[in-house]
């Protein structure tokens, strides 16, 4: 995705499309395949001889997966390392922005797969074993 | 018997870009008109199969760069039919009903805005304002990562809950805000917890620079904890009536 920031009045918003070529790869999935107007509504297609690649880019996330990677995101903040105000709020946005979205997304993304194979080896063992631990938050209501 | 590729439709007087790249060997894009009607077309490979990432960035990028010269109706990708059927079958019987979309269409432009939490502002907020989170984020922290694996599930659900609870109100003020400049908007719910809204907002071309400066204003005052991007003039793909 080519992205220009700091186009326009403010460059608050990122902008691409508009057949400029600076549209992503997903974004155009996003449009083309899913909407539009659908040619075998109307036309008896009998085309012999051309094959069409069947496509599916959606990516399905499971749930336990955008769980897992919630909470470790939460566990990277560091939240006692910096103190409350303003200025804190705005290095952060400001690191951000100059990541840019492309570093951090890919980022997020490896970050993910770290995870995910973490996850899996972590389950496989406690497949193995006893669960040790059980989810307690609850216990003062049932006792109630 | 040949196939072409039908990219979008027009009305017959409208002019193209003359600089269009098709997905077909000859790489020309051409009009085939018929009444009030015409399609945008070209040739189709036919030693490969279609679908490749370079045939779906070329529909797009044909389609979406008429959109600055014209009303145009986008059809899904992929459109083939044979070269016979482009008039028989399409254009001929359902003239009224694309003129009729075309019509409501015309003088209109689509613009996707979507919007995503800065991740690490939203889950700071969320620890400080959740007291049953931030005990269990508390809890997870000290323990090992292989004991605390329901716990760091129970957490991850929570904390996306949380986000599900807030980008339902932080959905509907973005898209309130930006409505007045619209004249129609259709919303989808984003399927990851961290992306707000997906947003076609359907723009009346006189009202773009209107449009653009409150997407801008938007821009300003949510960047903090907000990253919007926005993507358009685009043809109005989510305002096609789904048959």
């Amino acid at each position: 995705m080519t992205v220009a920031t700091q186009q326009g009045g403010g460059g608050y918003v990122e902008r691409g499309g508009g057949g400029g070529g600076s549209s992503g790869l997903a974004d155009v999935v996003e449009l083309i395949l899913d909407k539009g107007l659908v040619i075998d509504v109307f036309v008896r297609v009998s085309l012999v001889g051309i094959e069409i690649l069947t496509i599916d880019a959606r990516i399905v996330v499971a749930s336990v997966d955008t769980f897992l990677r919630f909470a470790e995101a939460t566990n990277r903040l560091d939240l006692y390392g910096k103190g409350k105000g303003g200025k804190d709020l705005t290095q952060l946005t400001q690191g951000v922005m100059e990541g840019g979205a492309k570093g951090k997304t890919s980022g997020m993304l490896d970050a993910a797969v770290d995870k995910f194979e973490e996850v899996m080896s972590s389950r496989r063992e406690e497949r193995e074993e006893a669960p040790r631990r059980r989810p307690r938050q609850r216990s003062r209501e049932e006792d109630g | 018997m040949s196939a072409t590729y039908v990219y979008g439709l027009i009305a017959a007087d409208a002019d193209l870009p003359e600089d269009l790249v098709g997905l077909g060997p000859s790489g020309s894009v051409s009009t085939v008109a018929h009444g009030k009607l015409a399609a945008i077309v070209s040739d189709v490979p036919m030693d490969r199969p279609l679908g490749t990432r370079d045939d779906l960035l070329a529909h797009e990028r044909v389609v979406d760069s008429v959109v600055n010269h014209t009303t145009v109706l986008p059809m899904r990708f992929p459109a083939v039919v044979e070269e016979e059927g482009l008039v028989e079958e399409l254009l001929g019987p359902h003239q009224e009903h694309f003129l009729a979309i075309l019509d409501r269409l015309d003088g209109k432009v689509q613009y996707t805005l979507k919007a995503r939490y800065e991740q690490d502002v939203l889950l700071q907020e969320i620890l400080e304002e959740d007291e049953q989170i931030r005990r269990l984020h508390e809890q997870v922290r000290e323990l090992p990562e292989d004991a605390a694996y329901y716990d760091r599930v129970k957490l991850g659900e929570l904390i996306v809950r949380a986000l599900e609870k807030r980008r339902e109100v932080d959905a509907a003020d973005i898209v309130e805000r930006l409505e007045p400049f619209a004249a129609d908007v259709s919303t989808t719910t984003p399927s990851q917890p961290e992306d707000v809204v997906l947003a076609a907002f359907l723009v009346e071309r006189d009202a773009v620079p209107a449009f653009d400066e409150a997407v801008e204003d938007l821009g300003r005052d949510t960047h903090e904890w907000l990253r919007l991007r926005l993507l358009g003039p685009l043809a109005p793909y989510d305002f096609i009536p789904q048959e």
